[in-house]
């Protein structure tokens, strides 16, 4: 029931943008307020209905209803209510709904601000939008084609060749896939909505570019647009922090950014959003660059849609980590792509000789220039990154199946463009707030020059640094912190509320020197024998077992139980074993990791990376996942996760034993025996534990009365085993008893069980030197020490890359502050 | 024409082309193990084989085992880190790395692993239960 009213709700949201998008479009055309009442009408009712379609859909979720398909796949009954709520958003068709919910949000204070001319123009824009992001998710079915995939899909509709429907159609499962476990963190729960609320927010230039288009009024629009965009920016930026921050703390990429295509998918849209908030900012001083400012606008939200395709169609499941799987949404995303990027490009070409042309040439030294360069140099960014991320698609123009291009791609484009951009943020703020020419500009940058040089020296000399490359790119780097910071100073001097791009360029030097200290200084944390045979590897003298030269160096480190190792020169770190406590995940190990100093072995810190199996409740072999852990320092970061156990091997191996029965050749040697003389107060190690003879205990009168009456001694050993990697400890008291029989005495001494393996057997006393004899069955005499295998970085100023990324939030978010301020003392 | 314009359109197609041509070389295509002999960063897509010997060293401090290309020969892969997590799991592998004497050296894998959406493994369903919701 709920699923069907589900989808008449999507649906009669779907008809009421449709018809919104009607008014909208008259009421542009006619200009009479009734159609613009009407329409808004219209507008707020596809809200409402898309709102409760989403309370539905929370619902289910809540309920565990898994016979829908949305709930079956990505919740399960035993999930935290705030991994549910995330869940909603978590897969795509839920996340297509809140990105139209907040899009309509936004719709109604469009509504309220907006003045004529654009009013009309931007809400039909912005409901053509909604129109095609509301076809993704309606599901209605016109013979063979289906538009769109709706989130109310019930299993059997979803899935309708599994054998276990076409069994029994009405099948429900009695538990859902689950949500997968590296989502199961709070980064991510807040990830996706910051994110789709900068795509929603970024569609609002988009919408007032093609509106100054439509009305030929090209100069005013950018006024209540650049807030918007700042605004969107300030979403985007926030977006992909948390998404890099999350990658950071629980993947094994070992950083926070890897060019994988859905980051790119949200970088490439801040990028030229920035690109045009520049051109807005010249165009708004002095009335020039307004081809230029409706060009990002459209550009900025075409690559949004772009990378939506790209990471929604299915067409880069080879190539990311990460993408969506193709939910038969391609077609619908070509269109529209197309219909975008067509109805943006063709209004421009349209209206093109129609827009204001420059009349005069900008000089090289005027604000007009620079600002106009730094908004080119981002729009190459984006140009590079997007030709990297479409290597599926414009990679055949060279090879029939290409890859994806090598890191390096990136970054030999992106480090020579960053260069030229640090460089230019500082000359485009010196005169973007007082004409200069080149002798006072000359005069005015004689001391960050300075400055800047003496620091960038120093910065070589302490850190070392040889490769020229890179001091280019510090120096361009600092250059862009302290000449924006000098700046920023005279600025707060004057008015503070000025600061946003100065202050968002030092944030931009910033990034710059944290980007390059903590990828090119990331080290890998090894031992001396790892590194002398790294060195060994190096000078091409190692050779495997064959005798052949071998090429690859080894990046983890091996650590025994106890046995600590020096690592990189400068820690002492001992792997003091491992607990099955704390377990958020079923089935999870957290292991600890001891950092010492090198002098004094004073104790710095432990860390405690974790692994968790991922398919917890299926059968197959296990799927073991990583959960590193990070040390968070001001000066570096100790990243460190678990790559391999002994652990995970044992129990990996006994899963191969459970599913495949059939091999009895090599059966389990549990008969192992040993017996043991061990005195009292004494400590033996065997095997994997630590047997402890404490005391002799006196058996209780009521248990001598259960043995024989002829029993002479009975007596209870206090035994303590402890497991030595979990330092677990279980205390047994095994029995021994002797009594007559016969004639003869006999010994009872029965087993005591440590766990389904190993049992203890209290099976004599030496009177005569005060010792006893246990028979301990099941520990394993060849075992083998617990160890780790560890992939350990250092990655030097990770802090300075979070710091440069704040600073650039802070300086967009004022920026916004002082437009938004202005804009509206403007409307009263 | 001005010689701005000029300048600028040689500005243009010069980097597009320089980019093009830099893309072009940064990207390859996926080839099988005969082809790979004498590649750098050659990309094999192929499946484990699980009949051979397969494992991690701990001596030699590497994972080895055998991988069938889609032509269907089969090669020794060294990949000179610990075994991957979910190894057993992938469907399918793409190893990254060069063909030395017959094995190939990986210096990168990824594993492709079944869908989460096409997978309707009726092992998943323990209980039936026929309520209508």
């Amino acid at each position: 029931m709920i699923g069907i009213a589900g989808k008449i709700l999507v649906n009669a949201a779907f008809f009421c943008s449709i018809l919104a998008l009607v008014g909208y479009y008259i009421f542009s055309q006619k200009d009479e307020d009734r159609y613009f009442r009407w329409s808004n009408w219209l507008f707020g009712l596809q809200g409402l209905f898309l709102l409760a379609a989403s309370a539905l859909l929370l619902k289910l979720i809540l309920d565990h209803e898994f016979g829908y398909y949305y709930v079956f796949n990505y919740t399960s009954a035993d999930l935290q209510l705030k991994y549910l709520i995330s869940a909603f958003w978590g897969g795509q068709e839920g996340s297509f709904m809140l990105w139209i919910l907040f899009s309509i949000f936004f719709g109604f204070g469009l509504m309220k601000w907006t003045r004529k001319p654009y009013r009309g123009p931007v809400l039909f824009f912005l409901t053509m939008t909604q129109v095609f992001l509301l076809s993704m998710i309606s599901g209605i079915s016109f013979g063979d084609f289906t538009l769109g995939a709706s989130p109310f899909r019930t299993i059997a509709e979803a899935m309708p060749n599994a054998p276990f429907l076409q069994a029994n159609p009405d099948f429900v499962p009695a538990d859902g896939k689950g949500l997968n476990d590296l989502l199961k963190s709070p980064w991510m729960m807040i990830h996706p909505p910051i994110l789709f609320l900068g795509f929603a927010m970024m569609t609002i230039p988009y919408c007032f570019a093609m509106a100054a288009l439509w009305k030929k009024k090209y100069n005013n629009w950018i006024h209540p647009a650049l807030p918007w965009t700042l605004g969107a920016n300030v979403a985007l930026l926030t977006a992909i922090f948390l998404g890099g921050y999350w990658a950071y703390v629980t993947l094994s990429f070992g950083g926070y950014w890897a060019w994988d295509p859905v980051e790119n998918a949200s970088l490439v849209p801040w990028l030229l959003g920035t690109a045009g908030i520049h051109t807005m900012i010249i165009q708004k001083k002095s009335s020039t660059s307004q081809k230029a400012s409706i060009v990002f606008a459209i550009l900025a939200y075409v690559a949004i849609v772009y990378e939506t395709f790209l990471t929604r169609s299915g067409i880069l499941a080879d190539a990311s980590v990460h993408s969506f799987v193709d939910l038969g949404l391609y077609a619908q995303l070509v269109v529209f792509m197309i219909v975008v990027t067509g109805v943006g490009l063709g209004m421009l070409a349209y209206r093109y000789n129609d827009l204001p042309k420059q009349k005069n040439e900008s000089k090289l030294l005027s604000r007009e220039f620079m600002t106009f360069a730094g908004a080119m140099v981002l729009f190459l960014f984006g140009l590079v990154i997007t030709l990297g991320t479409s290597s599926p698609i414009i990679g055949k123009l060279f090879t029939a199946s290409p890859t994806p291009p090598e890191i390096s791609f990136y970054n030999d484009w992106t480090m020579p463009l960053a260069i030229i951009a640090g460089i230019l943020t500082v000359l485009g703020q010196y005169l973007f707030w007082k004409k200069q020419d080149s002798e006072t500009l000359a005069r005015d940058l004689t001391l960050p020059v300075a400055i800047t040089c003496v620091v960038t020296l120093a910065t070589i000399m302490i850190a070392d640094i040889r490769n020229l490359y890179y001091m280019v790119y510090l120096l361009s780097g600092w250059f862009a912190l302290i000449g924006n910071g000098f700046v920023m100073v005279y600025l707060i001097r004057k008015n503070p509320m000025l600061i946003g791009g100065s202050l968002s360029h030092v944030g931009f030097g910033m990034l710059m020197i944290g980007i390059l200290a903590s990828s090119v200084y990331n080290e890998n944390l090894l031992d001396q024998s790892t590194q002398n045979y790294n060195a060994s590897v190096e000078r091409g003298e190692a050779v495997d077992e064959q005798g052949f030269p071998v090429r690859q160096k080894v990046d983890f480190l091996e650590l025994k139980l106890n046995k600590s190792k020096v690592i990189g020169g400068k820690y002492l770190v001992t792997y003091e074993g491992y607990t099955l406590e704390n377990q958020e995940r079923p089935g999870q190990q957290q292991y600890k990791i001891k950092f010492q100093s090198l002098e004094g072995g004073e104790e710095l810190f432990n860390l405690y990376p974790e692994v968790y199996p991922m398919n917890s409740g299926g059968g197959g072999a296990i799927e073991w996942s990583v959960d590193p852990d990070v040390r968070t320092g001001l000066f570096s970061d100790i990243y460190l996760y678990v790559a391999g156990s002994s652990f995970v091997e044992q129990r990996n191996n006994q899963n191969k034993k459970l599913t495949q029965p059939a091999s009895d050749s090599e059966t389990p040697d549990s008969s192992t025996t040993q017996k043991l003389t061990i005195g009292r107060g004494e400590s033996i190690s065997l095997g994997g534990y630590d047997i402890q003879f404490e005391d002799y205990i006196q058996a209780k009168p009521q248990e001598i009365e259960a043995l024989p009456d002829s029993t002479m001694i009975a007596i209870r050993a206090s035994l303590n085993i402890t497991h030595k990697a979990t330092g677990n400890s279980t205390s047994l008291n095994p029995l021994f008893a002797i009594y007559n029989e016969e004639g003869k005495s006999w010994a009872y001494s029965p087993p005591e069980p440590l766990n389904r393996e190993i049992s203890i057997q209290f099976s004599q006393v030496k009177p005569e030197s005060g010792e006893i004899e246990l028979t301990v069955s099941g520990i394993d005499e060849d075992y083998k020490e617990d160890w780790v295998l560890l992939v350990a970085e250092e990655k030097p100023f990770i802090s300075v890359v979070w710091l440069g990324t704040f600073v650039l939030m802070i300086g967009f978010s004022i920026a916004i502050f002082r437009h938004w301020e202005k804009e509206r003392k403007k409307s009263n | 024409m001005k010689p701005k314009l000029i300048i600028g359109i040689i500005a243009i197609v010069g980097f597009t082309s320089l980019l093009m041509y830099n893309f072009g070389n940064s990207i390859s295509t996926y080839v099988n193990f005969e082809q790979a002999e004498g590649m750098n960063g050659a990309h094999v897509v192929g499946t484990w084989d699980d009949s051979q010997d397969y494992g991690f060293s701990m001596e030699a401090k590497k994972f080895s085992f055998y991988m069938k290309d889609q032509s269907g020969n089969t090669r020794r892969v060294i990949y000179p880190k610990p075994k991957p997590n979910n190894f057993e799991q992938a469907d399918q592998l793409v190893v990254i790395g060069e063909m030395q004497n017959g094995v190939f050296y990986a210096n990168d894998m990824l594993m492709k692993c079944p869908s989460k959406y096409n997978d309707g493994d009726p092992s998943e369903f323990t209980k039936a239960n026929s309520e209508e919701s």
